[in-house]
């Protein structure tokens, strides 16, 4: 019997890149796992509880759980930040209720963030993907600091054939997202861009790689912004590409 | 009130070039200072979560700790004062002013002293506060607050110090800051000298001890708690360890996690005033334990910040903090937050009420980096996070901060994406609208007063959503045969080097700017005479040990600030630091090593330890009224984060390591 796992596909790859979710699905099934993706599902919850309106994320946090409940198999998760809300946020979202506390947890046991899925519990390093030029990968905040992700993404783009992975100085500076941070302060979340962008620049790539898709519409927002040419992709695109 | 304050700050912060550029430094600097620092500990992330554990069991049995603490310094002769408030804490410290016909006040850094508005209440009572950290010192003259925790002047470039100083201190303008600081050392000399009160801080308090542990570099710490004949410590309730022991893994993180040193220059370790039969020393000590909001932000959800212990590491990697510096920190009344960055916008609206600093926890795009710097691992992302729901001491509103729009947006999205077929619905809908309202670009431009606009364009919403590609996607798959795993490659391990204590010393003490020497018992006589006569040294202080080795025509044995030169013993050296503990005591005055502008320490090999726990284990260090770790010559970097060496304290120190260990 094949491994099945849940995609949470994540609210904005579900309404602004559905072509990174078809990419997950073609690369898990590679990975030999078969895919079900519970249509209920919406959002994680996490834009109001980074705002600071528990009560607004409470009600999306009680229906995620409840949506994954009914199903077996690990939640696969392609998204840094909707990851660490999962894996973290549901558990300080339901601190105080033992009862929600407990069904949560199940739910944090089960889920992983995509890149990890693969490389820790699949123990896929290669997927025979192929990507002909020069690569650069952004860690995103909460996949590297908060989830721990780091190695596992790193170890499946040195696999790409074709690619020449160029390290991004200053990595792990954040592009300025941070959800409503991006709206509230855009003064400053215009710095943390530009710096991004900057960096961006000295890699001579034409091609920047994320697992993250706040970032990924952060960062080309402001590429897109600024007329220049290079491009975001989600690291499952690279990985489907043979 | 508005947070226009706040936003124009911002603003004006990210249009200073010359701020930008003290602060890319700063941040720079500090970054790679601490890597560096803590790659000579390979356990690191062990010490983290111990230092985490120890602080929980502080603050979660506070009392109990403060207890001990309290009984302990009083029997060690200090007096110890609680305060309420910050009116009480005033209070207190000018009762004490008052009862010595006090005036000259000499400061050294105290992050409490700022929270309770200390200069100010102290000048409006007629007295005279002189802070004396360079850092300060600037920002004093200047009329202005702290900018930074342990970098007050981060915000300032060598061309306004210059210019400041020209206008207060009547020197010539000068952008050099050897000269700079010389000026201030010369100037602030005298306020030491002639001070009615020093007045310093508390890093750590010791409970098992009574222990008062203070870290500086230029020595402003040291004068202030050693040279007025009172000293009063302001201290937050919260800043115990338990043990000496504790004490050893704390200052093993927070010189490395403030500066990259592994030890600051002095660390003193303070127990009661001068004793019968010591010839220095202040003739009395006073502790003020300030609660001021702890004991209301202990039994909130935000106890947590209560660990911190005040590096600063998470301001210096903070994105935030670096685009604006600790002014930007504004509350709704425009008044200055006390302690900014990361663990400001978690303790400020903590300690001083959610209403008035609650929005500064918004400003932070959670981006993990303070949590990853922080040696005690506090979880400031969460912080930032209960602060923003309101779960401060004073129940806050939650979202403080958060401008109307927002939040009626995030409160109309829960309704959509609270069910499927709502949320599916409207993905349609947006798909749609944005097509239409961007016809051709993928990525729509959007005014800037949307927030995103700003700087950046935002994606259309796919006319198909994911959900609506599943069916024909699952179809495809599942025609498809599922395939086999490959393996994952192990880690590398660090080797470990051997080196011997004399080696490692003169190294570690090399490094930070310290001479060692290193010869024979019986020829050190001969070699001081040379050297300093080679320096045209003709009066010495010293201490005992200093006695039996300088010829007897050039001793001076009391306390005289025109002696250029001092030499000590040493109860014991560290190895892995380069450090040299001194303890005071009859026959032992601190001032030696501390007033000159050479120190020379005669140290043997056989009173080398390996590691700082080691040395704080031995009973004098625990007997002494002061004892002091010095590691290196006084220094200081308040300036441009440019080094310069010999601020208050001696500008050189030159080690004798005497060859004792083969019985030689």
């Amino acid at each position: 019997m094949p491994e099945t796992v849940q995609l949470f596909v994540t609210c904005l790859i579900d309404s602004f890149f559905p072509n990174i979710g078809e990419a997950m699905v073609r690369v898990l099934n590679r990975a030999g796992v078969r895919v079900e993706f519970p249509s209920s599902q919406t959002c994680c919850g996490q834009p109001a509880f980074n705002a600071g309106l528990r009560r607004d994320a409470r009600p999306l946090a009680e229906h995620t759980i409840r949506v994954f409940e009914k199903t077996t198999g690990a939640v696969i998760i392609p998204s840094g930040s909707c990851g660490a809300m999962v894996r973290h946020g549901y558990l300080e979202l339901f601190k105080d209720e033992p009862a929600w506390l407990r069904r949560a947890e199940a739910l944090a046991q089960r889920s992983y963030e995509f890149t990890e899925y693969l490389v820790d519990i699949r123990g896929v390093t290669d997927l025979g993907a192929c990507w002909p030029g020069r690569l650069t990968y952004h860690p995103s905040c909460h996949l590297l600091r908060s989830l721990g992700v780091d190695r596992q993404p790193r170890t499946l783009l040195a696999a790409v054939k074709g690619a020449e992975v160029i390290d991004l100085p200053a990595a792990d500076e954040c592009c300025g997202f941070g959800g409503v941070f991006s709206v509230e302060h855009p003064e400053l979340s215009a710095e943390f861009l530009k710096r991004k962008i900057t960096n961006l620049e000295t890699t001579g790539s034409p091609t920047l790689v994320v697992a993250d898709t706040g970032c990924l519409m952060h960062i080309q927002g402001g590429l897109k912004r600024q007329g220049r040419n290079q491009r975001v992709v989600h690291i499952a695109e690279v990985l489907a590409n043979i | 009130m508005s947070l226009k304050a706040f936003h124009s700050r911002i603003r004006q912060s990210i249009a200073d070039d010359n701020l930008q550029l003290a602060l890319d430094n700063n941040a720079q600097r500090r970054m790679e200072g601490r890597l560096s620092a803590f790659a000579s500990v390979p356990d690191y992330q062990e010490r983290r979560t111990l230092a985490h554990a120890i602080k929980a069991d502080v603050v979660a049995n506070l009392d109990e700790y403060l207890h001990q603490f309290i009984t302990r310094v009083t029997e060690n002769g200090i007096q110890v004062h609680r305060a309420e408030d910050s009116e009480e804490a005033l209070r207190i410290f000018l009762e004490i002013a008052r009862s010595h016909q006090a005036h000259l006040v000499a400061k050294s850094k105290s992050m409490v002293s700022e929270e309770i508005n200390f200069n100010h209440a102290l000048e409006a009572a007629g007295l005279r506060p002189v802070e004396t950290d360079l850092g300060e010192y600037i920002v004093q003259l200047r009329g202005e607050r702290p900018s930074h925790i342990i970098t007050p002047a981060v915000h300032l470039r060598r061309g306004q110090v210059g210019q400041l100083f020209h206008e207060k201190l009547g020197i010539p303008y000068t952008e050099d800051i050897p000269t700079l600081t010389d000026t201030a050392r010369r100037v602030l000399r005298e306020i030491f000298l002639t001070a009615d009160i020093g007045v310093s801080g508390v890093n750590f308090g010791v409970s098992e001890t009574g222990t008062l542990c203070i870290v500086t570099n230029e020595g402003n710490g040291r004068m202030c708690t050693t040279l007025p004949p009172v000293h009063v410590a302001l201290m937050g309730i919260e800043r115990l360890v338990p043990s000496l022991d504790d004490l050893a893994l704390f200052l093993s993180l927070l010189p490395r996690s403030a500066t990259g040193q592994k030890l600051s220059v002095y660390t003193s370790l303070l127990h009661s005033p001068r004793r019968p039969g010591d010839i220095d020393g202040p003739l009395e000590r006073h502790i003020i334990l300030v609660d001021n909001g702890r004991s209301r932000l202990r039994s909130s959800p935000l106890s947590e910040s209560l660990f911190c212990i005040r590096c600063g590491a998470c301001l210096n990697v903070c994105p935030v903090f670096r685009e604006t510096s600790g002014h930007a920190y504004l509350g709704r009344d425009g008044t200055l937050a006390p302690y900014p960055g990361p663990i400001g916008s978690v303790i400020s609206p903590g300690l001083f009420g959610c209403e008035n600093f609650g929005h500064l926890a918004q400003a932070s795009s959670l981006c993990g980096a303070c949590k990853e710097a922080c040696p005690v691992d506090i979880d400031l992302p969460a912080l930032l996070l209960r602060t923003r729901a309101g779960e401060t001491p004073d129940r806050g509103q939650p979202g403080t901060g958060l401008p109307g729009p927002l939040k009626f947006g995030l409160h109309g999205f829960r309704l959509v994406a609270g069910t499927s077929g709502l949320f599916a619905a409207f993905q349609t809908l947006g798909g749609l609208i944005s097509r239409i309202y961007s016809p051709r670009r993928t990525y729509m431009h959007l005014p800037a007063w949307t927030g995103w606009g700003y700087s950046k364009d935002f994606p259309r919403l796919a006319v198909r959503p994911f959900r609506g590609k599943w069916k024909n996607l699952k179809q495809e798959i599942d025609a498809k045969p599922l395939a086999a795993l490959s393996t994952i490659p192990a880690q590398a391990i660090f080797p470990v080097v051997d080196k011997s204590l004399e080696d490692q010393f003169t190294e570690e003490l090399t490094a930070l700017g310290g001479r060692v020497t290193r010869l024979a018992e019986k020829d050190l006589p001969a070699k001081l005479a040379d050297f300093l006569a080679s320096r045209g040294l003709d009066r010495v202080v010293v201490d005992e040990t200093g006695a039996r080795v300088v010829s007897p025509e050039l001793l001076v044995r009391q306390p005289d600030p025109d002696v250029h030169v001092g030499v000590t013993g040493v109860l014991v050296g560290i190895a892995e630091t380069g450090s040299l503990v001194l303890v005071g005591g009859p026959g032992h005055p601190l001032t030696a090593s501390l007033l000159p502008q050479v120190h020379i320490a005669i140290l043997k090999a056989s009173a080398l330890v390996p590691s700082l726990a080691e040395a704080l284990q031995r009973p004098e260090v625990r007997e002494a009224a002061a004892a002091v770790i010095i590691s290196g010559p006084s220094r200081t970097a308040d300036i441009e984060m440019t080094l310069s060496i010999g601020v208050h304290g001696p500008g050189e120190l030159h080690v004798f390591l005497i060859d004792d260990s083969d019985g030689v």
